[in-house]
């Protein structure tokens, strides 16, 4: 499907600034339809019936030819529809800005790394995320030991007092998001959140419109493993957050148990910028609700050589005339 | 489209170091500057009219005539540059002992204060000083040849008292020794130039080495400092995901059980050190005539 424009019939796509559908073309807003494919051929422009290059995961693109962004029906809908998702709260303008004022200070950086062009060429995917609902029973049991010094005469006295320490707690850990796609890095995924849930909201195409997105293309068993990892450590975390204050603690036993869990399917905002330096590439990922930046701009050697080499001569410079001068006077 | 980004590159260098670049070039034109005033020939203009015109008294004949006439040019370019009086006086008699005293007329027995007063009274009596002839300024170096008396004395006046402490009459003495017993020409030579180098530089200057070492290292700082990169933190916290910010404690127990108490005895040490001092004088005193004057001397 695409979204068309009523008035002059070019592509509405979805404006974060705007909060909602608008026409680049014509400005007017709320003024798209839905409009399918006649075509069952995914790789055939419902718009201008170009080849579009579509991969195996991808759910909505651009097409190269008329530019009209394309949402893939059968890959929002039936077993990949998600339930729920955020959409895109920062455009491509601030995003820009945003990367700019971030890595402004990078003096080392190659010189078009911040180049309108360059920056240009981001792209704001959906990506498909499993969020895992845990309902679990905490419990902890151990010993501890709070120590006093104190002097008298040319005595020090230690006093050593035991505890014995029992913790009982429900942690009900709500929507701990891992992703679903095999071409985000982990890693990067983890940096970038959290994201704000007050702007979740049910799934609708027209949020996709304007952007890229991707199915999942992980099963919800198969990345589980990294929420209840996720999952252990902050209830773990948490318990141990709840016997502070004491010199010593023994551990006799401790337990997370879960009474209950639930997974839903959703997408998540994100910008990435793909900068290729020295047949190098170095993608930058932008949180698309909050504006967090992950990613390290690349350094040109030539350019470090350059400045410390001047700042150097310059010193030198400054140091020997000052050192003249004052020979001099 | 790469040429441009050169370009852009190329005008981000020269704005980036435009102010390095306007700092040289002051100091670079201060330099030339004040170098060419310099070569054109400062001098002072003399105010003391009283003082003979006469600089080498060598009364121990250890100069040649040919050196004393060499010695008297040099003596005379840097006394107009410096606005000082700068005197030498070589003599060859026992300046120690009760027989010196009686036969030279002089206040004490020891070589030391002899030769400071030796070294004040000729400059008194002469009315030395490039502005006045009481307490002007200068400096004479006075030699004493005597065999087993070998040694000399510095003594300043005006500018040159208030510049010269103990450390730079030192030196003047040192540059005077590396050459006394070899070649007198040459160490009374030292002793005009090392004069003039430590009035002239009298702003310390900044050794050749810290010029080099400095920037290397302050360039290596600021590029390590500059490749580095604030690195994205981790920014969930350990109740992001749990419902309402917190758990809900179903039990919270901590049951007093028992107590131990150990003690032991604190070994103090007592004791102090006090450090002591000495407290260095200047070389500053005042001649006979009453004129002050500063002043060391080193006998070999």
């Amino acid at each position: 499907m695409y979204f068309r424009c009523r008035n002059c019939g070019g592509n509405v796509v979805y404006s974060p600034e705007r909060h909602g559908m608008y026409c680049p073309y014509c400005d007017s807003e709320k003024s798209g339809e839905r409009a399918e494919s006649g075509s069952n051929e995914l790789t055939v422009c419902p718009n201008c019936g170009g080849e579009v290059p579509v991969q195996i995961h991808t759910s909505a693109t651009q097409c190269p030819y008329c530019d009209s962004y394309l949402i893939f029906n059968e890959r929002v809908e039936g077993k990949y529809a998600p339930q729920i998702m955020i959409p895109f709260q920062i455009g491509k303008e601030a995003c820009k800005q945003s990367i700019r004022e971030k890595f402004k200070k990078c003096l080392f950086a190659p010189t078009d790394f911040l180049s309108e062009a360059r920056l240009d060429s981001m792209q704001g995917i959906y990506v498909p995320y499993w969020f895992y609902d845990y309902d679990t029973g905490c419990d902890f049991q151990g010993e501890g030991t709070k120590v006093r010094v104190w002097r008298s005469g040319n005595k020090e006295f230690t006093e050593t007092s035991f505890y014995a320490i029992h913790r009982s707690m429900d942690i009900n850990f709500q929507k701990i998001p891992v992703d679903a796609s095999e071409q985000m890095p982990d890693d990067v995924m983890e940096l970038i959140a959290p994201f704000n849930y007050g702007q979740l909201g049910d799934f609708s195409p027209e949020y996709m419109s304007g952007f890229y997105g991707e199915k999942y293309n992980m099963d919800s068993d198969v990345v589980e493993n990294r929420a209840r990892q996720l999952m252990n450590e902050d209830a773990l975390k948490l318990l141990r957050e709840s016997y502070g204050g004491y010199s010593t603690v023994r551990t006799i036993r401790q337990d997370v148990r879960v009474r209950d869990s639930k997974v839903a399917y959703g997408l998540l905002p994100i910008w990435k910028y793909v900068y290729r330096y020295k047949e190098q590439e170095y993608p930058f990922y932008v949180n698309g609700q909050t504006g967090k930046i992950v990613g390290t701009a690349p350094i040109s050697t030539a350019k470090v050589w350059a400045y410390a080499g001047t700042l150097w001569a310059s010193l030198t410079a400054v140091m020997a005339l000052g050192r003249t001068l004052l020979g001099l006077l | 489209m790469d040429k441009d980004y050169k370009k852009e590159a190329r005008r981000q260098y020269l704005r980036y170091f435009r102010i390095w670049i306007v700092i040289i070039m002051i100091l670079a034109a201060a330099c030339a500057g004040l170098a060419a005033v310099k070569a054109g020939g400062r001098s002072v203009e003399r105010t003391n009219m009283d003082a003979p015109a006469e600089r080498v008294y060598d009364y121990a004949d250890v100069l040649t005539e040919e050196e004393e006439e060499k010695l008297r040019g040099h003596i005379d370019s840097v006394e107009r540059r410096l606005g000082i009086d700068i005197v030498v006086l070589t003599i060859d008699y026992s300046v120690e002992g009760q027989d010196a005293k009686e036969q030279h007329g002089l206040r004490y027995t020891d070589w030391e204060r002899n030769m400071q007063d030796i070294a004040d009274d000729f400059w008194d009596q002469n009315r030395f000083g490039y502005d006045k002839g009481f307490e002007g300024n200068g400096v004479l170096l006075l030699h004493n040849w005597y065999a087993g008396q070998n040694g000399e004395h510095i003594s300043t006046s005006g500018s040159v008292e208030r510049a010269f402490g103990i450390s730079e009459i030192n030196k003047v003495l040192d540059a005077v020794d590396m050459y006394y017993d070899t070649d007198p020409y040459k160490a009374y030579k030292a002793y005009v130039d090392k004069v003039e180098e430590l009035l002239s530089g009298s702003v310390p200057s900044i050794p050749w080495m810290v010029v080099v070492v400095v920037p290397i290292f302050v360039a290596v700082v600021y590029a390590v400092s500059h490749l580095s990169q604030s690195k994205a933190q981790k920014t969930t916290a350990v109740n992001t995901y749990v419902a309402g910010g917190r758990p809900e404690f179903r039990d919270k127990t901590d049951s007093f059980i028992r107590k131990s108490v150990v003690s032991r005895t604190i070994q103090t040490s007592s004791g102090s050190s006090s450090g002591g001092g000495r407290s260095g004088g200047g070389g500053h005193h005042r001649s006979s005539s009453g004129a002050s004057h500063g002043g060391g001397s080193r006998r070999h």
